[in-house]
């Protein structure tokens, strides 16, 4: 029981259509839950083309389903667990657009984590990437978080496919972490973390974050403290800035951690489950980098107004 | 119904207090009456009971024999009928104020530093409750109090035996609502024992400074099998840490019972959607806050 991930790169809707109809033709001949998450307009052209098939095949619109990656992560994970024991049969067909380069290698490591959340899982995913119209590098990277490619007429393996712990070093290599020297400082010095709590809400409700984003915020700040405070040196503290719509919040102490590049990005089964507290920060917030080194450990949130 | 001026522990309420307090049982009773009866044997403060049961029988008493304070004047436990009944038996409201002051100026004469005094007014919601004659006992009650540097006074009801507009009305005519000691309380947070349903409160905020406290009381709750609710009502904030700790708790109860979150703040309920009560095993949703409470950010 494995899981099938391979890419479908096409140049037109017909070519889009053929392949993605098939793939789910067959898997509700075969028995399996068949999903189309897809972008408009081919959303509508596939519903159209597989009227026949009624409530056989459940469709979902890749602008709600694919807004945060680490979410998305884990509604695939919900969808699995909610069809099981049927296996998922699923076009899957992420969003490249109205992202900055940051958020874009985000969602390319997305495409890589898939390979290990699911990797025991009998679920078959087709990804669909417009090749005549997405941007060069994100066409390139296919080739390296998918194991299987396809152009709708020949199958094969992707001889570049790089393991996912591999290639989210990658991810994580050259990333830059100035924090500007206006950065607001608030230094942690006792295990009572309610004046972090207050430096972090006071400075996300001046942000205009919406009360729920700046609660999250709150609590991923606490949580990444209270991790500080349990196994880092100090000395420890906060800074936090601004940087157009977004808010910064970086967590630091002298500690060597260096986190692994999966870290808090696999969903735990539950809370009881180590690595429950960094995966909920990552669903808290919009963005999560983490660094160690000589320096110390750094945690740095990111949320956007 | 109205907001109180103060809400107190029973172990903070002090002369000039004329005190409310609805109980939901006698677990919930005795946690109130008794620290209040002991209190005023212990610090040498008059304790006025007005309550046909026998002496030795009041709450707080922990095995104590009565009869040295009875006899001293310490205690005083005064039937119904020598205290607020007229001679058909009926209640007479006018009697029983002036019981209670003539019963605070002796013992103001006689050098108590407080006189407290408590009675239970559960028997007059039997039908024949003349509740207009007592809520002007309460007001003239509270006239008495309120100014007093010596009296202070509890005022109990079983809030299941009242209806609840007439609960209301007596609630209105005080100006302090007690509740049981907490069982922790640096500030913040703030865990007491709840009764209705049995479990536990926590007040303000539960962050990682506070876990150790947080579960011992926790688990002597489970271990006593003293209830298995959380009241979350006062609750500003937890931390993810504290969800953890929840959730092993909630592994040491018997197959099919579950730990129960009741009125959580939108914040932790926030975090608790996203991350799916699944991922919580042993715990789950009870009642929902009121809608008009957002919660509360830190």
């Amino acid at each position: 029981m494995s899981l099938t991930h391979r890419a479908l790169l096409y140049d037109d809707r017909d070519g889009f259509l053929a392949a993605t109809s098939a793939f789910l033709r067959q898997g509700v001949e075969e028995g399996r839950a068949a999903v189309a998450v897809v972008r408009e307009p081919n959303l509508a052209a596939l519903r159209e083309e597989l009227a026949s098939y009624g409530d056989a095949i459940e469709f979902y619109d890749s602008a709600e389903f694919y807004r945060h990656p680490v979410r998305t992560l884990k509604s695939y994970l919900e969808l699995v667990e909610r069809k099981a024991p049927l296996p998922v049969h699923a076009v899957a067909e992420p969003v490249w657009d109205g992202h900055d380069a940051r958020q874009r290698v985000e969602w390319v490591r997305y495409e890589s984590l898939i390979n290990v959340v699911f990797a025991n899982c009998d679920a078959s995913s087709l990804c669909p990437y417009d090749r005549s119209a997405l941007p060069a590098d994100v066409v390139d990277q296919v080739r390296l978080t998918h194991p299987l490619l396809t152009d709708g007429a020949e199958h094969r393996d992707s001889e570049a496919y790089t393991d996912p712990v591999s290639f989210g070093a990658i991810c994580d290599r050259g990333r830059r972490f100035e924090r500007p020297d206006d950065a607001e400082y608030l230094a942690i010095e006792s295990d009572d973390l309610q004046p972090l709590r207050l430096f972090v809400a006071s400075r996300a409700n001046a942000h205009g974050l919406t009360p729920a984003a700046a609660q999250n915020l709150v609590t991923a700040a606490n949580e990444v403290a209270a991790n500080a405070l349990a196994h880092g040196v100090p000395p420890m503290g906060a800074w936090v800035w601004t940087a157009g719509d977004d808010l910064n919040c970086e967590i630091g102490d002298h500690g060597h951690w260096r986190p692994g590049p999966l870290t808090g990005f696999v969903p735990p089964r539950s809370a009881l489950d180590t690595g429950f507290g960094l995966w909920t920060v990552r669903l808290l917030v919009d963005l999560v980098e983490m660094r160690g080194g000589w320096g110390g450990t750094f945690v740095r949130l990111r949320v956007r107004r | 119904m109205r907001s109180w001026f103060d809400t107190r522990c029973v172990d903070d309420v002090r002369p000039g207090d004329h005190a409310w307090f609805p109980y939901s049982g006698a677990e919930e009773r005795d946690h109130v009456v008794g620290p209040f009866v002991a209190g005023a044997l212990k610090t040498g403060e008059k304790l006025l009971y007005i309550t046909d049961a026998a002496p030795e029988l009041l709450p707080g008493l922990g095995g104590l024999d009565p009869a040295p304070y009875t006899g001293s004047g310490q205690l005083r436990v005064l039937r119904r009928a020598e205290s607020c009944l007229d001679r058909a038996g009926g209640f007479d409201p006018d009697r029983l104020s002036r019981t209670v002051e003539r019963e605070v100026e002796q013992g103001y004469d006689a050098g108590f530093r407080a006189v407290r005094v408590t009675t239970d007014y559960t028997w007059l919601f039997d039908g024949r409750a003349d509740i207009a004659g007592l809520l002007g006992c309460e007001d003239r009650l509270a006239h008495a109090v309120s100014p007093s540097t010596v009296a202070m006074a509890i005022c109990q009801i079983d809030r299941r035996r009242c209806p609840p507009d007439q609960l209301a009305a007596l609630a209105a005519t005080h100006e302090v609502l007690v509740e049981v000691n907490p069982l922790f309380d640096d500030g913040t947070p703030k865990i007491a024992r709840s009764f209705a349903p049995r479990g536990l409160r926590v007040e303000g905020e539960l962050d990682a400074a506070r876990h150790a406290v947080f579960t011992e009381h926790l688990g002597r709750l489970l271990a006593d099998r003293r209830g298995v609710h959380l009241d979350c009502s006062r609750l500003g904030f937890l931390d993810l840490g504290a969800l953890n700790l929840l959730a092993r708790y909630a592994r040491t109860l018997r197959a099919g019972e579950a730990l129960i979150l009741d009125d959580l703040p939108a914040n932790v309920e926030n975090v608790i959607d996203m991350v799916g009560w699944h991922r919580l095993p042993g715990l789950v949703r009870g009642s929902v806050r009121g809608a008009a409470d957002g919660g509360a950010t830190a």
